[in-house]
């Protein structure tokens, strides 16, 4: 298997697994679900590290493996036992209108990005629109859902389209910038855990439907 | 020298670390002192820049031009207010816990230690880095009260904060697409001073997208509208010197990382396409503060909504271009940073004092808080931008600039929306001063914080009659860079 058809087919994989997180309703699955979109992101730059004998790929693979697709889910699903929510029971969006949303963002990214000249050697024709998609997919994940968990799950996707791009766009990128990406990257997810458990212990729930009183 | 003082600059990093593990007693001294030195590390960086030196150091890693020495100045200034006005803060928190007010200050530290870092780099993606772990550790400043409200705008500010930057990355990572073939896979395809440079040879659908998704991502971060919902929870519910940084540093990095695209994509496509977006936003911004400062009954919101004013009227005068425009931007960022800085401790002296942060509940501040009555009363009026406030100099000189470069009609909306706004504003600060008399005498102050209060008032009185000589060749060695050429 060529390097790019590797790319091609865990963006392929990254696509569809946003499109059946927006129709998933289970959170606990939605972990699971988000936890194997990591690990194709993550094992893209891996493989294409060690083929390409690019090292700093592989260790921000193997990085992004560990935290995103390891750590992540184990931490996210004992928050999930903690609070007495496992279903996201009445999101924004029903599961049709999500459906059609996610299918309408993947056409939406391959549209924006159809015309653009992206240099040969970056490889990113496909990888681009399929990252835009996930991207996008996250941020309608977290506008359509009102469970924190749920949203923490919908940053994860965004940022795993985040990532895609950034490997997709540059795989020469300097090591120190991408390692600096990649480290904000983990701490984000680190401070909303720790604002979760707070919230949990605070208004004794995990659903950001308590997050009403600051308007105006 | 520039070694030594670079080294300086960046002790407030390490050195929280060291607060982090400090007993709650010493941590204020062990910060400040760390902050002494990164503020003395910054002005002997700085100075010379501003004068007209360059400064290259750490192999091309570090650039520092007028532009980036101008922002560095306002944000040590801001940070050095708000650490005058940490421990009052410290003492009035009910909700500490012990080892609490060691970690506020390491988390101070590392939030002005990142700020100081953005204007360093030539380098997008580590600006981009700088300014993310910023937003991080200021999420944390945010909810530090732990009341349930400062949780609910901690966790929209760390979720948006997130999302919008996230989107900056995309726009960073485009420019680095658009320029690669061009510089090469190196450090250089996303080294400003290089983009720059090379700006009319780079991709022209790359660039747009870059730029859009920046304009978006920082933009959020700066508080321009649509993209502000979170900036009136956070800015009213973090503690008040957190809210001085806030509102006073962040704004203008995140104008400044914006400058920095709105720079290349103006070399790549001509200025019709950033400046007339930048000029939309900055006048959909003016246009959504108007009626929530008109309406607004919580003294915290007030001034996050005249935040939102204010970044409406800088990215309005970074759109206009033209050297009177950007040279009354300038002053008014560093305008701004004093006088907001210097009005979020004195409001939230006032809060404390009167426990409410409605405004019926504070009236008559002048007679119940003498200090922070007589601080707010000041700041307002210098905010408004009635003479003799520098911010009366700076507006008049964005509305004409934007005139004298054919923007006549959005300068004209923008100086109805403004006069609109300081009537809103003094109405409500008015009240706040003058009103019946509610409570009994306010917090006693430290002079340290009597300070960080009054002195950048002043300086905002002294600058709108008289500006030092070096200042004005600052603000024209600014000017040159934002007028293109980048260096």
């Amino acid at each position: 298997m060529t390097v790019t058809s590797l790319v091609d087919l865990c963006a392929a994989g990254i696509v569809l697994l946003g499109v059946v997180l927006a129709v998933t309703r289970s959170i606990g699955r939605s972990i699971w679900l988000v936890a194997a979109q990591s690990a194709l992101g993550a094992s893209a730059a891996i493989g294409v590290g060690v083929s390409l004998g690019l090292w700093h790929l592989v260790v921000g693979g193997v990085l992004a493996l560990a935290a995103k697709a390891i750590v992540y889910p184990l931490v996210l699903r004992q928050m999930l036992r903690a609070s007495s929510v496992s279903v996201e029971r009445h999101p924004y969006a029903g599961p049709r209108l999500s459906l059609v949303v996610a299918i309408g963002i993947v056409f939406a990214s391959g549209a924006a990005t159809s015309d653009l000249a992206l240099a040969a050697s970056v490889g990113g024709t496909r990888a681009l629109p399929a990252a835009i998609a996930a991207m996008l997919t996250g941020l309608f994940l977290m506008m359509s859902r009102r469970k924190a968990l749920s949203l923490l799950i919908g940053l994860l996707v965004f940022e795993n389209g985040l990532s895609l791009a950034a490997f997709a766009l540059t795989y020469g990128m300097p090591l120190v910038v991408e390692l600096g990406i990649l480290f904000d990257l983990l701490i984000v997810i680190v401070v909303g855990w720790v604002y979760a458990r707070r919230m949990l212990r605070v208004f004794g729930s995990l659903s950001t439907d308590e997050l009403r009183s600051l308007r105006g | 020298m520039t070694d030594v003082a670079l080294l300086a600059l960046l002790v407030p990093l390490p050195a929280g670390l060291l607060v982090w593990f400090t007993p709650d007693r010493h941590a204020g001294r062990v910060a400040t002192l760390a902050f002494a030195v990164g503020i003395a590390g910054g002005l002997a960086l700085t100075l010379p820049v501003l004068a007209g030196q360059s400064l290259r150091a750490l192999d091309g890693l570090v650039v520092l031009d007028a532009l980036g020495a101008f922002i560095l100045i306002v944000t040590l200034a801001v940070s050095a207010i708000a650490i005058a006005g940490s421990p009052a803060y410290l003492r009035h928190e009910r909700s500490l816990r012990p080892g609490d007010a060691a970690r506020y200050w390491a988390l101070l530290l590392w939030f002005v230690g990142g700020l100081t870092l953005v204007p360093l780099f030539d380098n997008l993606g580590l600006v981009w880095v700088a300014i993310e772990a910023t937003t991080i550790v200021s999420a944390l400043l945010v909810g530090f009260a732990r009341t349930p409200a400062a949780i609910e705008a901690a966790w929209k500010y760390l979720i948006l904060g997130s999302v919008g930057i996230g989107f900056a990355l995309l726009g960073t990572l485009l420019a680095y697409a658009s320029s690669v073939e061009l510089l090469g896979e190196t450090s250089d395809a996303l080294a400003w001073t290089r983009l720059a440079s090379v700006a009319a040879h780079l991709d022209p659908g790359l660039v747009r997208l870059a730029f859009l998704f920046a304009l978006v991502g920082y933009g959020t971060k700066a508080g321009l509208a649509p993209f502000h919902t979170w900036l009136p929870d956070a800015h009213s519910q973090a503690p008040s010197p957190v809210s001085a940084i806030l509102s006073g540093a962040t704004l203008a990095i995140s104008l400044y990382a914006l400058a920095r695209f709105h720079l290349v994509a103006v070399g790549a496509l001509g200025p019709a396409f950033s400046s007339t977006l930048l000029v939309l936003f900055g006048l959909l911004s003016l246009a959504v503060a108007l009626p929530f400062i008109v309406a607004q009954g919580d003294l915290k919101r007030l001034l996050a909504y005249s935040s939102i004013e204010h970044i409406g009227l800088g990215a309005l005068a970074l759109g206009f271009g033209g050297p009177v425009a950007l040279g009354g931007l300038l002053l008014h960022l560093l305008a701004h940073g004093l006088t907001k800085a210097s009005l979020f401790l004195s409001a939230g002296g006032l809060v404390e004092s009167g426990r409410s942060r409605r405004m019926a509940r504070l009236t008559g501040s002048l007679e119940t808080a003498p200090l922070d009555g007589r601080a707010f009363l000041g700041g307002t009026l210098l905010l408004s931008g009635l003479p003799p406030s520098a911010m009366f100099v700076s507006e008049i000189a964005i509305l004409f600039g934007g005139f004298s470069v054919g923007w006549g009609v959005a300068a004209a909306v923008a100086g109805l929306l403004l006069a609109l706004t300081v009537a809103g504003f003094l109405f409500h600060a008015s009240r706040v001063s003058f009103g019946p008399a509610r409570k009994g005498p306010g917090p006693t102050s430290a002079p340290w914080r009597a300070a960080g209060l009054s002195i950048p008032l002043f300086a905002v009185a002294l600058l709108g009659v008289w500006t030092p000589d070096p200042l004005t060749g600052a603000i024209a060695r600014v000017v040159s860079v934002l007028g293109g050429g980048g260096g």
